[in-house]
Parts: structure tokens; C-alpha cells; sequence
């Protein structure tokens, strides 16, 4: 185990060629490039703003005098939202695309994953200046209890959650292909009970809904996780920020997915070598 | 295991493969193999024992240093098998190689190259992946452009544009610059048009005299003579001759010559009995037929064996 993490590490310039090569392929090809990254999430949110905000009126689960108001706690939580949709979409061939690769050179092997999710890290942080350009058009707050504490808390815990998602599923998926359509389903699920369109509160605070299903809710660590992600500019508003069971769902659940995956992964690496 | 050639050499081998096994599963689907990597692990059930196929089993040698050793042994007895192994991108069942040294994996040449990107990219990409610095592909660069014998104008344009036979030979070119003490050659020698080929043939005489190690698979019988100076017989997933390559290729070519004749002799019953076959169903098919003319019968004969002639003449005479 420690001498692997050692090699893992001995090849992090592999990572970031490899994290390179994604990145340039990507913006390559398209005329508009990085625009791209900012359009798919703009256009997402102006649909949810209509159709959720306007006309379901989830917004009235946003306390008054929030700073932003529901266009900032759309953003804020889509921006993201994307990111980790995007991990989600190619973790399951994050393995097979590099199948050659991993027959022919003599590397460890989570290196692969990494890969994906290292660019879908840098991808993230390119979504931050679109991000900020909402906080200052729509006058959000900052914060230091939301810089300092909930979004590094909100970072790690979704680039750690979403490693070990990939490690997962790119190894699962080899030998299982229907694993790949499966996650499309889940993803969608998951964009519901993550809390994306309206505050966690409207559910938790709901009467329709039964005692079971809001703890089911907020031990999706995943919703946990983004609601820290709208923390950090809605600090101080007990309605947006995590219930303590959230949180600890959201810590406990990324170090269990991270561990769940990568024991899968060494596991199955020996059939999955045998499958490429 | 160990062959005279290693005393030769100071210090310990440079590969070494101990009772080295691989087992794939045959006949079943991937369900369960990925039930029972969960669920027994390691311990397998003994039902499931008999789905279990070994392409290599209980192989063991060991390669010294400026070795060049040439694999042997008929398709799909795992020669492949066995040259991924030793570059570490397929873990054995069973036993244990180790490997002291850097690795050229001259596997699939074409490996890591992605198409979107030029020439030069990939060259860079593709290198570094190896282990190369930057500083090292600069100075080579023109070197492997060069080699590939790719036309400048074309060394940025995005690959997907090259012929085949471009990207193998950028391949090479670049692989061939590593400087890794061991070299893993599949068949690959047999790249490009016959110029390349000549040029690809000196660069790997060049390696071999730098005291590099090579394991070369090829069912070319030229290149493992030219090259190797030591060969590995692999027949039926075990090792069956560890020697000098004319030997190693003697004892291949002697098994395939039986090989050959014991087909031909089979052939050669099997056409039999095929005739015989068919002078029955000749016989069935035409005694209903009491009614048919001489010429009918006649008619028949062309396509009949000429040893079946005769029988079959005799026997629709007889129907008629």
C-alpha cells in the first residue's frame, strides 16, 4: 500500500501530461473553446431560473434578504453541479479510453482515474470566474467563515468523492458494462437529491414528506457536499447551511467512497488487465 | 532454469520469471467473474475450477544482461501472454517475475498517440509518458522526425491525417530513442515499407550492441536468428525448451513438421471417409429411383473422387 502510494506519486508527471492532453484535445477542436465550459452551465441555470424559479417558485425557499438571492444559489450550486456530473459521465471509461495505453506501459494504474478527475479539477476552477462574475453583478457577500472553512471543505470533499467514484466505476465497468448506463440514471437521481434547484430545507421542512425519507435525504452525502458548495457565499443563514447530520454524512461519505473505491479497483485490477 | 549464458555475464539476471501462471476464464460471462472476485476472492470455488483456462503455466528462466531472447512456440500459446508479463501490464496468478530495470514496451507502437494531436505533440506526449525529459526529445526530435522519414510540413498537422504507416513509423522512431536497458519486442519488426524495415533492423543492432537486453516474439525465423542469441520454445502454455535459438527453432520446426503430417494423415482419412460417405448416400438415393435411365446415372459421376468413380458407377448400374 505504501509502496504504491510512493509510486503514484513517482508518477505524478504522468498525471499531469496526461491532464494536459485532455485539457488541450478538448479546446482544441471547438471555435469557442473555453466559452463553452461557461455557456452549458448559463444556459442550464437561465432554464432551471424559469422553469423552477418563475414558475414553480422555488424560490421561496431562500430566506429574505439573501445576498444574490435564487440566481446566486442556482449558480452557485450548477457551477459545480457540472463538475461533477462531468466526473460522473466519464468515470465509467476512464479505464477503457486508455486501454492501449494501460496493455502497453508500465505505470500504476489509478493513475487513469486521476487523470480524469484532475481535469475535471482544472475545469472547475475555470468555472470560477463566471462564478464570481455573479457574486459582484448580483451583489453577493463575502465571507471568511465561507472562504476559509466551507469551501475548502466543499472542494476536497467533492474531488475526493468524486476519485473515488471513478476509481470505482472505471474498474467496475470493464467488467461490467451496464454499469455505464446505470450512472446515467443515477446522475440524474442524484441532480434531484443533491438539492440542486431549491434548498434542502423545503424538503426538510416539508409535511409531505415522510421522517425516513428527509434522513434517506440528508444522508446523501452528496447533498451535504453541494450545500457547502452555497455556503460559502450564504454563511450565517441557518436554512442553507449543512444540519450537522449533513455534514457528517458529506466527511464520512467521501472517505468511505474514496476507500470503497480504491479497494475495489486493486481488486479487480488483475481481471481488469486480463479485460483491456 | 538457469543456462549457461548467465555465467557468463556478472551480476544477478536482469529478468527472472518464477513458476509463472496466468489463468483466464473461458465460457462464462463476466458476471461472475467479478461476482466471485467479491465474494471469494482469492479462493476460488472448486465448481468453477473446470472453466478456468491457463495459457501459461509454471514458466520459469531467467534473461542476463545483453540477452536477446527470442520467443517461440505456435499462435495462442501465450507468447504474448508471457511478453506482457514481463512488462508488468498483466499480473500472473500464479509465481512471480521481477524485473530490474527500466522497461521499452515495443508492444503497440502506436500506444498513447492520440489522434487530435500533431505530430509533434504526440512525439512529446508519447515520450514523456516513457520517461523521457523534455530536454532529451528536444535534442532527438529532429533525430525521430527524421527516422519516421516524416516530411516537416506534416509534423504538425494532427495525426489523424497520417497514413498508418506514418504513425507506426513515428512510433518506432521514438521508442527506438529510449534508453531503457530492456526491450520488449511483439512482432514489430515487421513495420513500414522495405527501406524502414532495413533502418528499424540497424537501430535494433545498434541497442543490442550497447549491452541492452531484448525478449523478441516473432514466428519470423530470420529475425530471431539475426537477433537472438538464445530461445524460449513455448508449447502448449509451458515452457518446452530453454536453449540456443537454433536449437529453440529446430525443436519448433520439428513439432510443426509432425504437426503437418499428422494433418495431412487425418486429411487424407477424413477425405476417405468422406467418399465412402458419399458412395452410400449415392446408393440410398439412386435404388428409389428403379426407373432411371442409364444416362441419369451417368450423369452423376463427374462429381465423384476419382477412387469413389468406379464403386459409384458400379453401384448406380446396379440401381438402374
Amino acid at each position: 500500500m505504501a509502496s504504491r502510494t510512493l509510486s503514484v506519486w513517482e508518477h505524478r508527471k504522468v498525471v499531469g501530461l496526461l491532464v494536459r492532453r485532455d485539457l488541450k484535445v478538448k479546446y482544441q477542436q471547438s471555435v469557442l473553446g473555453y466559452a463553452w465550459t461557461m455557456l452549458e452551465p448559463l444556459a442550464l441555470t437561465l432554464v432551471y431560473y424559469f422553469v423552477f424559479g418563475l414558475v414553480l417558485q422555488a424560490d421561496r425557499g431562500i430566506p429574505e434578504g439573501t445576498p444574490g438571492g435564487y440566481i446566486l444559489f442556482l449558480v452557485a450550486g450548477i457551477l459545480p453541479w457540472t463538475t461533477f456530473g462531468a466526473i460522473l459521465s466519464e468515470a465509467p471509461r476512464a479505464m477503457l479510453t486508455h486501454s492501449k495505453l494501460i496493455t502497453t506501459m508500465k505505470v500504476p494504474r489509478e493513475i487513469f482515474p486521476m487523470a480524469t478527475v484532475g481535469t475535471k479539477f482544472v475545469e472547475y476552477v475555470l468555472t470560477w470566474p463566471v462564478l464570481l462574475i455573479f457574486v459582484f453583478a448580483l451583489g453577493g457577500r463575502f465571507s471568511w467563515e465561507g472562504m476559509l472553512l466551507w469551501l475548502p471543505l466543499a472542494v476536497v470533499l467533492t474531488f475526493m468523492f468524486g476519485l473515488g467514484v471513478t476509481l470505482f466505476l472505471s474498474s467496475v465497468n470493464v467488467l461490467l458494462r451496464d454499469v455505464e448506463r446505470l450512472t446515467r440514471i443515477l446522475t440524474r437521481l442524484l441532480f434531484y437529491g443533491s438539492a440542486i434547484l431549491f434548498p434542502a430545507s423545503m424538503v426538510l421542512y416539508s409535511d409531505g414528506v415522510p421522517g425516513w425519507a428527509k434522513t434517506l435525504y440528508e444522508l446523501n452525502p452528496l447533498m451535504g457536499i453541494f450545500q457547502m458548495h452555497r455556503t460559502v457565499w450564504f454563511s450565517g443563514f441557518e436554512e442553507l447551511t449543512p444540519s450537522l447530520l449533513a455534514l457528517t454524512s458529506a466527511v464520512v461519505g467521501s472517505i468511505l467512497m474514496l476507500i470503497i473505491g480504491y479497494w475495489t479497483f486493486r481488486r479487480l485490477e488483475m481481471s481488469v488487465l486480463k479485460e483491456l | 532454469m538457469a543456462s549457461t549464458y548467465e555465467a557468463a555475464v556478472a551480476g544477478g539476471p536482469v529478468i527472472e520469471a518464477k513458476g509463472l501462471g496466468v489463468k483466464f476464464a473461458v465460457n462464462r460471462r463476466r458476471k461472475r467473474s467479478l461476482r466471485e472476485m467479491f465474494i471469494h476472492g482469492k479462493k476460488r470455488d472448486p465448481n468453477a475450477e473446470g472453466d478456468d483456462f491457463w495459457p501459461l503455466r509454471d514458466v520459469s528462466f531467467e534473461v542476463a544482461k545483453g540477452d536477446c531472447v527470442g520467443i517461440v512456440g505456435k499462435n495462442g500459446t501465450g507468447k504474448s501472454t508471457l511478453l506482457k508479463m514481463i512488462a508488468g501490464v498483466l499480473l500472473p496468478d500464479e509465481g512471480k517475475v521481477s524485473v530490474h530495470g527500466k522497461v521499452a514496451p515495443l508492444l503497440e507502437l502506436r500506444a498513447g498517440f492520440n489522434d487530435n494531436l500533431t505530430g509533434r505533440e504526440n512525439v512529446y506526449l508519447v515520450g514523456s509518458l516513457h520517461g523521457m525529459s523534455e530536454k532529451e526529445i528536444d535534442e532527438r526530435f529532429d533525430e525521430i522526425v527524421d527516422f519516421a522519414e516524416i516530411k516537416p510540413k506534416f509534423i504538425d498537422t494532427p495525426i489523424r491525417h497520417y497514413s498508418s504507416g506514418m504513425k507506426v513509423r513515428l512510433g518506432f522512431a521514438l521508442i527506438s530513442q529510449l534508453e531503457h536497458p530492456i526491450m520488449l519486442v511483439d512482432e514489430v519488426l515487421a513495420v513500414g515499407d522495405k527501406a524502414f524495415k532495413r533502418k528499424s533492423y540497424e537501430a535494433i543492432d545498434r541497442m543490442l550492441a550497447n549491452e541492452r537486453t531484448m525478449v523478441l516474439v516473432s514466428h519470423n525465423e530470420r529475425d530471431l536468428r539475426r537477433f537472438c542469441n538464445r530461445g524460449l520454445y513455448i508449447k502448449n502454455g509451458s515452457l518446452a525448451l530453454d536453449a540456443d535459438i537454433d536449437t529453440a527453432l529446430a525443436a519448433y520446426n520439428e513439432d510443426t513438421r509432425v504437426e503437418i503430417e499428422e494433418r495431412k494423415k487425418k486429411d487424407a482419412a477424413k477425405k476417405k471417409r468422406a467418399e465412402d460417405a458419399a458412395a452410400k448416400a449415392e446408393t440410398v438415393e439412386n435404388a428409389p429411383a428403379a426407373g432411371a435411365t442409364e444416362a441419369e446415372a451417368a450423369k452423376a459421376d463427374p462429381d465423384k473422387g476419382d477412387e469413389g468413380k468406379g464403386g459409384d458407377g458400379k453401384d448406380g448400374g446396379q440401381a438402374a
